[in-house]
């Protein structure tokens, strides 16, 4: 079993079909390719993306469907071929859907629901699919999203 | 800003080597194509916040700073 160098876990042991192929990288790491999901039940839905090419490079994610039940996922005709998808979102497709999760800008913390990761479980490919639309935010801020207390 | 008025097959240049034509207008959305050197990046804007957002995503996170905000997470119906 293939191990890998990891930001917060050490080394890791895992296997070889649990990691992602993004084809074209991602925005700023576009010569990363190559990733490994690990996740923790304390910390569901945290999923950490662990680079399996640079050890210092994990980017923390947020499953959407935990942050917004509602949201409206969009991609181009590019990004879902690049991930495989033959299928017209909306239809029974099978997907990860996770948003980049960043501390940098504020005291809360924010996500990207401007441009999620979206995994296609039986390809084993991702994209970072960036919309076009004005929709979503590229840095929303977490602690809003919640429901107000009634 | 400087503001120009175009219309379809219109183009605009930007220095000596950047021209952006204006190739189709309609619903809401402008089609623009562009012509620039290799060396010139041309990005959508919405990939470079998605760039700089990353850039930001990928420095050290504290993880404890993170308890509460996932703790609200879990505890929503």
């Amino acid at each position: 079993m293939p191990q890998c160098e990891t930001k917060y876990f050490g080394t890791v042991s895992y296997d070889d079909s649990a990691a992602v192929e993004f084809p074209t990288g991602l925005p700023g790491f576009e010569n990363c390719r190559r990733f490994l999901p690990i996740e923790e039940a304390a910390r569901l839905p945290l999923v950490f993306m662990q680079s399996l090419e640079q050890p210092g490079l994990c980017f923390l994610t947020l499953q959407v469907a935990a942050i917004d039940p509602g949201y409206q996922l969009k991609m181009s005709p590019e990004d879902m071929a690049s991930v495989g998808f033959d299928q017209p979102l909306g239809t029974a497709v099978d997907m990860v859907c996770l948003a980049v999760l960043s501390i940098a800008y504020a005291d809360a913390p924010t996500v990207n629901l401007l441009a999620p990761i979206v995994v296609n479980p039986r390809t084993g490919r991702a994209v970072q699919s960036v919309r076009d639309d004005a929709v979503y935010l590229c840095r929303q801020p977490l602690v809003r999203l919640q429901a107000p207390c009634s | 800003m400087l503001v120009i008025s175009r219309r379809a097959g219109e183009s605009v240049l930007i220095g000596e080597d950047v021209e952006i034509q204006v190739l189709e207008t309609g619903s809401g959305r402008v089609k623009l194509g562009i012509s620039a050197p290799r060396a010139v990046p041309v990005l959508r804007n919405e990939v470079r916040l998605t760039r700089d957002q990353n850039l930001a995503a990928a420095q050290e996170v504290p993880l404890e700073r993170l308890a509460t905000a996932l703790a609200q997470l879990r505890s929503r119906p």
